[in-house]
């Protein structure tokens, strides 16, 4: 089964650049799902994302093709392209002027979910922020999360 | 009687229900063992996944046992990651090095003053004598500590250890990173506890929810939220109740003292709710001291939770300085009294219009304590750096000359060892005065902190029976969740040691 995913994870990564540099909107895998303005709206993409064209199933793989029964995602949906939280971490190495870089915090490691901060369909929130206002406020750590 | 539904339970609170509950079927809302197909089979289950739960997983785990953690959070730890990491121990080796002398009766003595003598002294024992066997169970987990002891308010010695990066993750990643790599122990997040199973009046399993998320923006999270797929895990020998105290749950702990308003800030992580505390009580456990509720008074009112400023004041600002009002330029507390004398000496200047308290040191304190917590709080701005006490107290509008004179005469208190306005231990403050530039300043503010109340345990981390006053069999408890050790307020550093202490009797006794 996890083979097989991988492959359909594959097949519409290769679809979704081929798509990508037509600049077309559809793939192959999307015709099951018609992506209208409406859901558009309603389920927006963020920008990176939207850049590449991803169709719904690309994370919401298995999960019919209702986005209204759609069920978020577990992580390793993130990490498929992400690669690790460490792996994040050493690019945003930058950010750590007082160990606080998000993907590997003093506080909690690199155990964090992805989904305490970032959200795809609505705003990113800072979950830092619970304790450490001041510091987001003031951009003294990391700007708006993406 | 009324007729009891979940709704009017939760209303009627910890005593309320507990004696409800005596005229009714004792365990009426748990479920029977027989009604159950179980999903997963453990021997030990525990519900949290900080410090408490973290020493009786790892415990349980080396006899053998086949563990299960659930925490219902997506983070690890709980409040046990975002704490100053600071943790008491009796007759310790870094005592030895410093020449501190030390005893579990004095430790007790200690307690028990702040605690106002309502404490359950055999608990506290057991704290004092297996503080050591918990420290070297973090450490052996690979936790670092700092070189020197702290000394904090109430202690009448520096028995304090402070983690390495100045945190409670110092402590909990380790020991996570080490129970992680067990093959017997399965760490489910996201994964709430809803009710135990009985087999009898014998605790062998819960129902959980997977896949649940706590949602902050609900009123109620442990009554409204219902996201989530619910399991049965059998615990073959019993649960364990880690999950922490109810700061955060705004119902429950105003029933507890209606002096708490609802947006009154607390140093806790938001899931610190009484879901689990009201479930253990509907089974019987007897609750102690369910309406202490500690505030810390080292907080700042500049920014939101535990923040940056708190651990500078704790290692810096009370130890080594001084607190004054900023109306009068006077000292108006000990600053090393325990922590509920400060809050109350505290909160009778901020409810006076918000005249927040300012907290004074100097450069020779800071230069005293890990470098990160002074860099950390001056980045983000609630503790300032001053070039006099002439620029320190215009920036906070403090009588000038008063403040001065203040000073003057604590550094003369601190020159002869003994303090005689309040009492402050400064023959223990290492002869650091307030008198090398530049100057530290700080708002303070008291910042609910923990719940000294919650569910009687005996020596051996047993819950304890309203009905049969014994053992309620196969229940276990450890940490925030239990209540009376402490008594009515406990000192600082002293959780820490509970929590692994107890964690880790339950682990050996369950």
């Amino acid at each position: 089964m996890k083979k097989v995913l991988i492959l359909i994870y594959f097949i519409s990564l290769i679809s979704l650049i081929y798509a990508n540099s037509q600049k077309e909107e559809s793939n192959a895998l999307s015709s099951s799902i018609k992506i209208t303005p409406e859901i558009k709206k309603k389920y927006p993409l963020k920008h990176s994302h939207n850049k590449l064209s991803l169709d719904c199933i690309f994370c919401h793989v298995g999960q019919g093709v209702n986005p209204e029964n759609f069920e978020a995602v577990d992580e390793d949906k993130c990490l498929f392209c992400h690669k690790s939280k460490i792996y994040l971490a050493k690019r945003l190495e930058f950010m750590d002027t007082l160990k606080a870089n998000p993907h590997n915090s003093v506080h909690d490691g690199p155990n964090l979910y992805c989904d305490e901060c970032h959200r795809e369909h609505k705003p990113s929130v800072n979950m830092c922020s619970e304790c450490h206002l001041k510091e987001i406020k003031n951009n003294i750590w990391m700007k708006d999360t993406p | 009687m009324a007729k009891i539904t979940r709704r009017n339970f939760f209303k009627l609170g910890a005593v309320g229900a507990g004696m409800l509950a005596l005229g009714n079927n004792v365990n009426a809302s748990a479920i029977d063992s027989k009604k159950v197909k179980y999903d997963e089979e453990y021997d030990v289950v525990i519900i949290g996944s900080g410090y408490a739960a973290l020493s009786a997983g790892i415990t349980a785990a080396k006899k053998g046992d086949k563990v299960l953690l659930v925490e219902k959070m997506g983070r690890i730890g709980g409040n046990s990651v975002i704490n100053g990491g600071l943790l008491a121990v009796v007759n310790s080796p870094k005592q030895k090095v410093e020449g501190v002398q030390d005893s579990i009766d004095l430790y007790m003595e200690d307690s028990m003053k702040a605690g106002r003598y309502i404490n359950h002294p055999d608990l506290l024992k057991v704290i004092g004598k297996r503080g050591n066997d918990a420290l070297k169970l973090v450490e052996e987990c690979g936790a670092k500590f700092y070189d020197k002891l702290s000394h904090l308010g109430g202690h009448s010695v520096p028995r304090t250890y402070l983690a390495a990066n100045g945190s409670g993750s110092g402590i909990v990643l380790p020991m996570f990173d080490y129970i992680e790599k067990l093959p017997n122990v399965t760490v489910k997040r996201r994964t709430k506890f809803d009710d135990f199973i009985l087999e009898g009046d014998r605790v062998i399993g819960i129902t959980a929810r997977e896949k649940y998320k706590f949602d902050s923006k609900l009123k109620d999270d442990d009554f409204e939220n219902k996201s989530g797929t619910k399991k049965y895990f059998k615990a073959k020998k019993g649960v364990i109740l880690a999950s922490g105290g109810f700061s955060c749950d705004t119902f429950y702990r105003t029933q507890q003292d209606p002096k708490i308003p609802a947006d009154a800030d607390s140093t806790n992580q938001p899931g610190a709710t009484a879901g689990v505390l009201l479930k253990a009580f509907e089974l019987g456990a007897v609750p102690v001291h369910v309406s202490w509720i500690q505030f810390g008074p080292w907080a700042c009112p500049d920014e939101k939770g535990f923040g940056a400023a708190s651990n500078f004041n704790i290692n810096a600002s009370f130890r080594y300085g001084i607190s004054v009002n900023a109306k009068t330029g006077k000292r108006y507390m000990n600053e090393l009294a325990d922590r509920r004398t400060r809050a109350t000496a505290m909160f009778k200047l901020v409810n006076d219009n918000k005249n927040y308290p300012i907290n004074i040191c100097d450069q020779v304190a800071v230069d005293k304590i890990i470098p990160d917590i002074a860099e950390k709080a001056l980045k983000a701005g609630v503790v300032k750096k001053y070039n006099s006490i002439d620029e320190l107290a215009a920036a906070y509008g403090i009588p000038v000359a008063e403040l001065k004179q203040t000073i003057g005469k604590y550094n003369d208190y601190v020159k002869a060892g003994q303090d005689p306005d309040f009492g402050k231990p400064v023959d223990k403050t290492d002869g650091v005065l307030i008198a090398k530039a530049p100057f530290y300043g700080t708002k303070g503010v008291p910042k609910l902190h923990h719940t000294m109340g919650g569910l009687k345990i005996n020596t051996k981390a047993q819950v304890i029976s309203s009905y049969t006053k014994a053992p309620i069999p196969g229940l276990y408890a450890a940490g925030e969740i239990t209540g009376g050790t402490h008594g009515a307020s406990r000192l600082g550093s002293c959780s820490i040691p509970d929590c692994l202490v107890f964690g880790m009797v339950a682990g050996e006794n369950i």
